[in-house]
């Protein structure tokens, strides 16, 4: 399950639509806002996404990993707008029957969520706005 | 250039992050012939939007939420949008 949403994201729905009594393992990928950027201190995060175009290209990673680690299940939510430091942007689980598929598929996914996904972010202070430098898709 | 002489495309174009912001819209419409490439659009936009030179090998243009090479042809049809690099997660 994919989304991009601008509510604010809950762990156990995450947990109840990973729920399979075939996966031994979960595997649960979170990232918080934190008060430190590349341009200094951060007071909150500002997300902006191409959505329609995001959740195809989640989708496409979501396959890549069921196709390399026959995982059984996988939800990536990304959050977007304002997210205050401590709270969650982005969760990905991974189910699947043993540990290493898990960890290994989420690792995948979450990179790859980085660098293949339009998806962008303003880091926010007292002082400044800028937008993070990051990676040009392919 | 006018849209509606026979032969012209109004191409709507989405913006974001920061390539929003410099030209203070989401999304603006190029008024080309029909027929012309991706290339040909994004040099009408550096025209038309002189503050995003600075950024002309920093973005790259997606039509129907494919990344695409500049010498593909796009028609009013298509949804095109011009995407600075990604910082999402």
């Amino acid at each position: 399950m994919i989304s991009i949403t601008n509510n604010p994201l809950n762990l156990q729905e995450i947990m109840f639509e990973l729920e399979d009594n075939s996966a031994g393992a979960l595997s649960i990928f979170i990232g918080n806002v934190r008060n430190q950027g590349r341009s200094g201190n951060v007071s909150e995060i500002y997300y902006e996404a191409y959505s329609e175009m995001a959740e195809e290209k989640m989708r496409e990673i979501e396959i890549e990993a069921q196709t390399n680690w026959g995982i059984k299940k996988l939800v990536a939510f990304h959050r977007i707008g304002n997210i205050k430091v401590g709270e969650t942007s982005i969760i990905i689980g991974v189910s699947s029957e043993h540990r290493d598929e898990a960890f290994e598929a989420c690792k995948y996914v979450i990179n790859n969520v980085k660098t293949r996904v339009p998806i962008w972010k303003k880091e926010i202070s007292k002082e400044s706005q800028k937008w993070a430098d990051g990676v040009l898709l392919e | 250039m006018r849209s509606d002489i026979p032969g012209n495309d109004k191409i709507k174009v989405r913006l974001f992050a920061i390539l929003r912001e410099l030209v203070g819209e989401s999304e603006i419409t190029i008024t080309l012939p029909k027929g012309i490439t991706v290339n040909h659009l994004n040099n009408e936009i550096l025209k038309k939007y002189p503050q995003l030179k600075s950024f002309s090998n920093k973005f790259v243009t997606s039509v129907n939420c494919k990344v695409t090479a500049g010498n593909t042809i796009i028609t009013s049809k298509d949804e095109i949008a011009l995407l600075p690099p990604v910082s999402g997660g």
